[in-house]
């Protein structure tokens, strides 16, 4: 009975995360007002791997400031995202000893403040885990230290061959364009 | 950054927290809740611009207790808050909504503003942002009733503070004050300083 319990929990849970990881924004991919946001994390040091990500538009004003982020691989990614201010809000993930965990991004001082003043591809940098100390009573802390890899490069290639419905998209050219520069 | 398991929810850790923390200096609208040897701190929190209704998300029971609501850490000596407030940091403290006129009572001597807090969202996560501070409150002893100002804070989107303002607004203030505690005492401006 315990152990069903537990179960169901998990999965409202997973589905409470789920639901408000969806972002209700219905932007076509191809909007050439869209900016494509993306960044890396390296999980190995957490509790869980990434599952599902989210970021907050914390300007202009929205009822509904968070935006789903496709993720793959330790990959997160939007190629929806309009103008206006964005921070990552929070990743989650689970594992089989380790359960549902969800990790939470500041609303101040958080290293992945973006500003996007005009359409474009933006990359927010490759992040590996790091758990930090906490007391006894306390949430778990961790930061983001930032890495040198992947690149920018690798990960927009990983994106273009692997991100659901990019390479059939008018982000293939986008993408492209933007290799070339940073070569 | 934090860390948590989705069942241990941040709501509850919030109050819990909340639950611990000694008394706020008392909001006193009248005489009567004021002893000897106690006076009356008058003054203001602003922000630049100002808090949007969806900049807030408290989901919680008594959500309406957080709202537009800076909890500003005080003590009779100043020191720096270099990590995660104490819950006895906020033993004292002044609970101040913003935009609006706080009244509360201290002991006549003065006091510093260590830094202020102000819960973003509570429920999906819990998120706060904290307000710089190093302050002093120039109460003399005997002083009954003490205006100290409208401190504005000046912010970006991401909560990051780029500037900290004292604002004399003294005669709205004093018209406020005299309403509520009559015009026998008069309220002594004593703006607040920044410490050195």
């Amino acid at each position: 009975m315990k152990k069903r319990i537990w179960l169901v929990l998990s999965l409202l849970a997973l589905a409470a995360a789920a639901g408000c990881a969806s972002s209700g924004h219905e932007r076509n991919i191809n909007d050439p007002t869209n900016s494509l946001v993306f960044g890396f994390v390296d999980m190995d040091d957490a509790p869980t791997s990434i599952s599902y990500a989210s970021i907050q538009q914390v300007a202009p004003p929205t009822e509904e400031p968070y935006w789903h982020l496709s993720v793959r691989k330790g990959i997160f990614y939007s190629a929806y995202l309009p103008t206006g201010s964005y921070q990552l809000s929070s990743f989650g993930g689970s594992g089989f000893f380790a359960g549902e965990h969800r990790y939470n991004f500041p609303r101040q001082g958080n290293q992945t403040a973006l500003r996007i003043d005009r359409p474009g591809i933006y990359f927010l940098g490759s992040f590996k885990y790091k758990t930090e100390k906490s007391g006894l009573f306390e949430v778990g802390k961790f930061s983001m230290q930032k890495v040198n890899k992947p690149t920018e490069a690798e990960l927009l290639k990983r994106i273009l061959d692997e991100g659901s419905g990019v390479k059939d998209s008018a982000w293939r050219d986008r993408i492209q364009a933007r290799l070339k520069q940073i070569k | 950054m934090t860390a948590s398991r989705v069942r241990l929810t941040a709501a509850l850790l919030a109050l819990a927290l909340g639950a611990c923390a000694g008394p706020a200096r008392e909001r006193v609208d009248g005489w009567s809740g004021v002893g000897a040897g106690e006076t009356v701190v008058v003054g203001r929190i602003e922000l630049v611009p100002q808090l949007r209704k969806e900049e807030q998300r408290i989901d919680a029971l008594n959500s309406g207790s957080f709202e537009k609501l800076v909890y500003l850490m005080a003590d009779d000596k100043n020191r720096v808050l270099n990590d995660e407030p104490k819950t006895a940091d906020f033993d004292g403290r002044i609970e101040a909504t913003l935009e609006q006129t706080f009244f509360v009572r201290s002991s006549d001597h003065p006091f510093y503003i260590l830094g202020g807090v102000l819960w973003l969202e509570i429920g999906r996560g819990q998120n706060k942002a904290y307000f710089p501070g190093g302050l002093r409150v120039p109460v003399k002893t005997g002083d009954k009733a003490v205006y100290v100002g409208t401190v504005r804070y000046y912010r970006d989107e991401f909560w990051n503070f780029s500037k900290v303002t004292i604002v004399d607004d003294y005669d709205r203030t004093n018209a406020e004050y005299r309403k509520k505690f009559g015009t026998k005492i008069p309220l002594r401006k004593a703006l607040l300083t920044p410490v050195k």
